[in-house]
């Protein structure tokens, strides 16, 4: 081969680089995918963006796409919001301390539920992938079919055994126990897919890892504790975030037991603004609406890093 | 360092027995290997005498401690795993401090000791890293540091190698036979390789269906086992094994004759054993040899040695023949085994039958 011949050579393999056969299609695919998926998700996309525009405008209505032409941004949707003027014509409908307090109730069912989700599963995940015990198939199983019901389905029941656990307690007593409840409530149907989850992840850890522990001279707890729950820590923190979120967004468990005692979390007040749509004010709607889509993108954010994390090594199985 | 025994040992697990009725005596500071097939109970065996199971019947001793209800961290004892086991969210020094530090040792004394035994092990300039950032070797020198830094009475290692390449197995077999010997230490080491337990024990202990079949040291074993699973387990190629009949006290083989000098019952069957690298094949019988003759089969040139495999009577044998030997398939040769080198075995109990 001479000079020429092999920067000819040289140039052909730059202008088509080898790629593996099965790549080609592949890599085809993906941007199909993406492109599908790009369109698919634009009118929820533009629909967020108008929600967020509309919080910082003062249209009479909804923000619209014609409207974007003479858009003037402002913030005093949001002020008028945190004051209580969700409906400016008719002046202050709260005060200040009714939606920071509205904004406190929902961070109470979310981190209750949460704290209550992650405690539970966590052991309960623990118990199902490290104890042999009678029934524990069937168990499992029940667990899964738990998942299956819609909480929607249970709320005649469950109402039903709050009203009849309500007059055993003093009427003093009954706005925190509807507190309890609805976290309680909302936590059990996360429960069982947060069991799944946290046994998938105590599952990857081999039964030789605890002992190598127990033989070095650690006791039980010291290894659930030193050992086990540092490598769970990525499927704790998803799981509560997921909890949270469920907890945050929940609608239909804090509707039927809070908001008959008056007690408002953003989604039931969200609700409440605009079932009047007359006479209703929407960028302090869509302000409320903004804050309420914020712990989602924030946990979105780190969930995507957190689930990724795992530790492989170490611990071949 | 301690004598480790088992007296009458029985775990069952549900209705499966592992361990049937096990009696025996690990001698203090020597490096005992358990060996057996996949199943035959030799890591329940391990994990018995380091306090992760519990006897169903029976008692273990450490020296004439009674440890049989003691619990693992009370046993004092260090245990390598298969699978290393480290603690992927440790750094190695983390790793390796972990038993001193649930020890409440001073921490400069845990600096001090952490820093001997990587030395010993030439791990020093991985203290920083994270398990997975190691190789497999690595891991497993890290894993032995561990089992090693708080100086245990017995070493315990379950199959330490087979997750190693075959060309750091050879090497890191040595290194450790090297380090049991010298720290004295008393180790048992459980493997299915036949090839590290004769590399590595001053015993080896075989074990089969939860039944020890022999404890002896590797030369005995090799050259007087006691059974016939102890002579088709050990050596590779495994020993060969023929099924023959006794007509008149003398053994039919092949469709040829060979009286051997011992005594034989006049008739009935016996199993024959010899091993490839006992035996030799020539154009001739040879004399003072039980000569066989039979066709050969396959050659197999190994470049040190060449293995042929030879059919007798219907049944396939392999010999190791000198690289220089010039066989080809379809010869007609003579397998001749020394007398002294044939095995003989009882077909119905497996034994030995002592010439």
């Amino acid at each position: 081969m001479n000079p020429l011949q092999r920067l000819r050579a040289r140039r052909r393999e730059r202008e088509e680089p080898l790629i593996d056969v099965e790549t080609i299609p592949r890599r085809r695919l993906t941007i199909v995918l993406a492109i599908a998926v790009g369109l698919a998700s634009l009118p929820m996309l533009i629909t967020y963006i108008l929600l967020i525009l509309t919080s910082f405008s003062n249209t009479a209505g909804m923000l619209t796409i014609s409207d974007l032409a003479h858009y003037v941004p402002t913030i005093q949707p949001w002020i008028d919001f945190l004051e209580g003027k969700v409906e400016p014509t008719a002046g202050h409908l709260y005060t200040t301390m009714e939606i920071l307090g509205i904004i406190l109730n929902t961070l109470i069912v979310a981190a209750g539920v949460s704290i209550v989700v992650v405690l539970t599963s966590t052991m309960a995940g623990y118990a199902f992938s490290r104890i042999r015990f009678r029934g524990r198939k069937a168990l499992m199983q029940l667990v899964m079919i738990l998942h299956a019901f819609p909480g929607v389905a249970l709320i005649i029941a469950v109402y039903a055994l709050y009203v009849w656990s309500l007059a055993a307690l003093p009427p003093s007593a009954w706005n925190t126990y509807a507190f309890i409840y609805v976290i309680l409530s909302r936590a059990s149907l996360e429960i069982p897919m947060s069991i799944w989850l946290m046994k998938g992840f105590f599952d990857k850890i081999p039964w030789e890892v605890e002992w190598a522990a127990i033989v070095d001279g650690a006791s039980r707890i010291r290894v659930w504790r030193e050992i086990v729950l540092p490598l769970v820590k990525p499927g704790i923190a998803a799981l509560s975030i997921f909890a949270f979120l469920a907890g945050w967004e929940d609608f239909i468990y804090v509707w039927v037991f809070l908001k008959p005692r008056d007690i408002y979390t953003l989604a039931t007040f969200i609700e409440e603004q605009v079932r009047n749509l007359e006479t209703a004010y929407f960028p302090v709607v869509a302000a409320a609406g903004t804050l309420y889509l914020i712990p989602t993108i924030i946990f979105f954010i780190t969930t995507q890093h957190l689930l990724l994390e795992t530790y492989a090594g170490g611990m071949k199985a | 360092m301690v004598e480790v025994r088992l007296e009458n040992v029985t775990k069952k697990f549900g209705r499966v027995v592992a361990l049937r009725d096990i009696n025996l005596r690990f001698r203090d500071g020597k490096f005992t290997v358990v060996l057996g097939p996949s199943g035959s109970g030799k890591s329940t065996l391990l994990y018995l005498i380091a306090g992760i199971y519990k006897p169903t019947r029976g008692r273990i001793y450490f020296d004439d401690k009674d440890v049989t209800n003691l619990p693992p961290n009370k046993r004092n004892v260090g245990l390598v795993f298969q699978n290393y086991a480290l603690y992927p969210h440790m750094t190695v020094y983390e790793n390796i401090a972990f038993p001193l530090k649930l020890r409440k040792t001073p921490q400069r004394k845990i600096d001090e000791k952490v820093h001997e035994v990587a030395k010993l092990l030439h791990i020093e300039e991985l203290l920083d890293r994270y398990p997975h950032q190691l190789s497999g070797g690595q891991q497993q020198r890290v894993a032995l540091a561990r089992a090693l830094v708080k100086e245990p009475a017995v070493l315990l290692l379950d199959e330490p190698l087979s997750n190693l390449d075959a060309l750091l197995r050879v090497k890191i077999r040595a290194e450790l036979k090297k380090l049991q010997e010298q720290l004295g230490i008393t180790a048992i080491y459980v493997t299915h390789d036949q090839a590290e337990a004769m590399a590595l024990a001053d015993e080896i202990i075989v074990i089969h269906r939860g039944v020890i079949q022999q404890k002896a040291p590797p030369k005995k074993i090799y050259e007087e086992p006691a059974n016939l699973f102890v002579a088709g387990f050990i050596g590779n190629p495994p020993t060969n094994l023929l099924k023959a009949r006794l007509v008149d006290g003398a053994i039919e083989l092949g469709g040829s004759r060979i009286t051997i000098p011992a005594r034989l019952p006049r008739d009935g069957y016996i199993v024959v054993g010899f091993r490839p690298e006992h035996a030799s094949v020539d154009a001739e019988p040879l004399e003072n040899h039980a000569s066989i003759p039979g066709e050969v089969y396959v050659v197999e040139d190994m470049g040190k040695e060449k293995i042929l495999t030879i059919i007798i009577g219907g049944e396939m044998v392999k010999v190791i023949a000198p690289p220089t030997a010039e066989f080809k398939p379809g010869d007609k040769v003579y397998v001749n085994i020394p007398y002294r080198r044939i095995m003989l075995f009882d077909p119905e109990t497996g034994a030995r039958i002592e010439a």
